[in-house]
């Protein structure tokens, strides 16, 4: 007996449905299956894993709400970026009005000041989760050599974002952050000219801390978090008991 | 695999393969192919069981993270002015354990070498530490989660001591040490470089003296208790420069500080 057909079913087998979506309703494993296998975004998961990678309390989330905050802040900055103007003269007023003029303006600004913290905080513990579980032996060597180079590209991100709101906070912030930089010995002052553009933070020192920081590194964190994340599948899944 | 391609255009070549597994099925006793669905006892199915588990985790983190953000804003100081320096200037919050650093050593030993070694090092512990041993286990064994508290317990305490006794004494002067040998007559670079090398070098031979004495353990348990050194001088020290440094680097106590920091 065939039950009658409802709205949804029409659509969900029209031929324009059908064009987009290839599997059915994923309520048996062969769709499910079907919809992992079949979805640019999530076939970067395999189609079963093994029990015990599901366990909240085993990574606690801190790589997907590394990667999660990562997509938050790509999202509200390309937002922010409409607005702000990398100009030393320009940028501050920017920020204000950003705050007071633009609509939502302050959430996004906070939701990507506080996303951005949050994403420090969450790849440093997430390393620690790595580590306590012992997740970086053989064969994983070389995805925990990876995940190193990224918790230095999260730290550059924060750390370039952090002068282009051109406030007091920003500027010296930047300047000591530097100056920590120029003390490498030999090559130091070559490195606080590279950073700077300059002998002081201005203008040129704005505009390669915005590049760094709209595109140059997120191109980096993104090109390195996709070679992470097939690692992870290509050294047989989360680690877990043997 | 022939359930999953259905739907699909079949390609000339599967139906070889097809043709192929027929015979095999002739001859191998029970189940020839394992399909993509062919579930283990010990495995579940991405779709739902991962993919909820991820979107409950977003969904709660975005929820938090919104609620944070009506809440609290993020901090927008005066205009930025070359010639009006705070007191205390302070870099972002997760390099003020540099900072921290930065006060008792050369600024190339704080800032460049100490981070660059400390880096290097990290990367290198899995080609140190080979043995499967612990993996997936929180801690390796119990042994593992004492080196871990007795680890953290010392760090805390030797930071602590380390710091307090270096501000006392006369902060960057090794605690009068490098001081005394500077009006001796050492160079700089004795005073500033070797010997804050040698009181860091030192809290880690102790302390890896000490678990090898207590704990007798294994080269991953080792590896714990200087991971763990790690990563409790980076909170200690962060918290140190975040929330105990005031005017003039001084040490004061968190509600004396003038700036708050983000």
């Amino acid at each position: 007996m065939r039950r009658e057909q409802t709205l949804a079913d029409r659509i969900t087998s029209s031929s324009v449905w059908r064009s987009v979506v290839r599997h059915g309703y994923p309520d048996n494993q062969r769709n499910q299956a079907l919809i992992i296998a079949s979805n640019v975004f999530l076939h970067i998961h395999p189609v079963k894993i093994k029990r015990y990678a599901t366990k909240v309390t085993y990574t606690f989330c801190l790589g997907g709400l590394s990667f999660f905050m990562f997509l938050v802040l790509v999202l509200t900055g390309v937002l922010l970026m409409f607005y702000y103007i990398p100009s030393s003269d320009q940028a501050y007023q920017s920020m204000k009005d950003i705050e007071a003029s633009v609509t939502f303006g302050q959430l996004m600004r906070n939701m990507h000041r506080w996303s951005a913290q949050g994403m420090v905080i969450a790849v440093f513990l997430h390393m620690g989760r790595v580590f306590y579980t012992g997740s970086y032996k053989p064969p994983r060597e070389f995805n925990w050599v990876i995940g190193v180079l990224l918790l230095v590209v999260t730290f550059l991100l924060s750390f370039t974002g952090y002068l282009l709101p051109w406030d007091q906070l920003a500027y010296w912030a930047i300047t000591v952050g530097t100056q920590i930089g120029g003390a490498a010995p030999i090559v130091g002052p070559k490195v606080d000219f590279l950073l700077k553009g300059g002998k002081e933070i201005g203008q040129p020192t704005l505009i390669r801390f915005y590049t760094l920081h709209v595109i140059f590194l997120p191109l980096i964190a993104a090109f390195l978090m996709a070679v992470h994340f097939w690692r992870i599948r290509k050294d047989g899944g989360i680690s877990g008991p043997l | 695999m022939a359930e999953l391609v259905q739907g699909q255009p079949t390609q000339p070549q599967n139906q070889i393969d097809e043709a192929k597994r027929q015979k095999l099925l002739e001859l191998v006793r029970g189940r020839a192919l394992a399909r993509p669905t062919d579930l283990a006892d010990d495995e579940v199915m991405v779709w739902p069981s991962l993919v909820v588990v991820e979107a409950v985790c977003a969904a709660v983190f975005l929820l938090i993270l919104t609620f944070l953000s009506i809440f609290v804003n993020a901090p927008l100081l005066a205009r930025a002015n070359p010639n009006q320096t705070p007191n205390p200037s302070k870099a972002p919050w997760y390099f003020l354990n540099m900072q921290e650093l930065l006060l008792h050593m050369d600024p190339g030993l704080a800032g460049v070498i100490v981070p660059s070694v400390t880096l290097v090092l990290l990367a290198a512990i899995p080609y140190v530490d080979r043995s499967p041993l612990g993996v997936g286990i929180l801690g390796t064994s119990a042994k593992g989660r004492k080196i871990i508290g007795f680890t953290t317990v010392f760090t805390i305490v030797v930071i602590v001591a380390l710091i307090v006794l270096d501000e006392v004494r006369g902060r960057g002067t090794v605690f009068g040490i490098g001081s005394y040998l500077a009006d001796k007559g050492a160079p700089r670079e004795l005073t500033e470089i070797v010997l804050p090398t040698l009181v860091m070098l030192g809290g880690i031979a102790t302390l890896m003296i000490l678990v090898h004495v207590i704990f007798k353990p294994t080269r991953r348990e080792m590896i714990i208790a200087l991971f763990t050194g790690f990563y409790v001088g980076y909170w200690i020290l962060t918290i140190f420069g975040t929330s105990f440094r005031g005017v003039g680097q001084d040490l004061t106590w968190p509600w004396d500080l003038p700036l708050t920091h983000h």
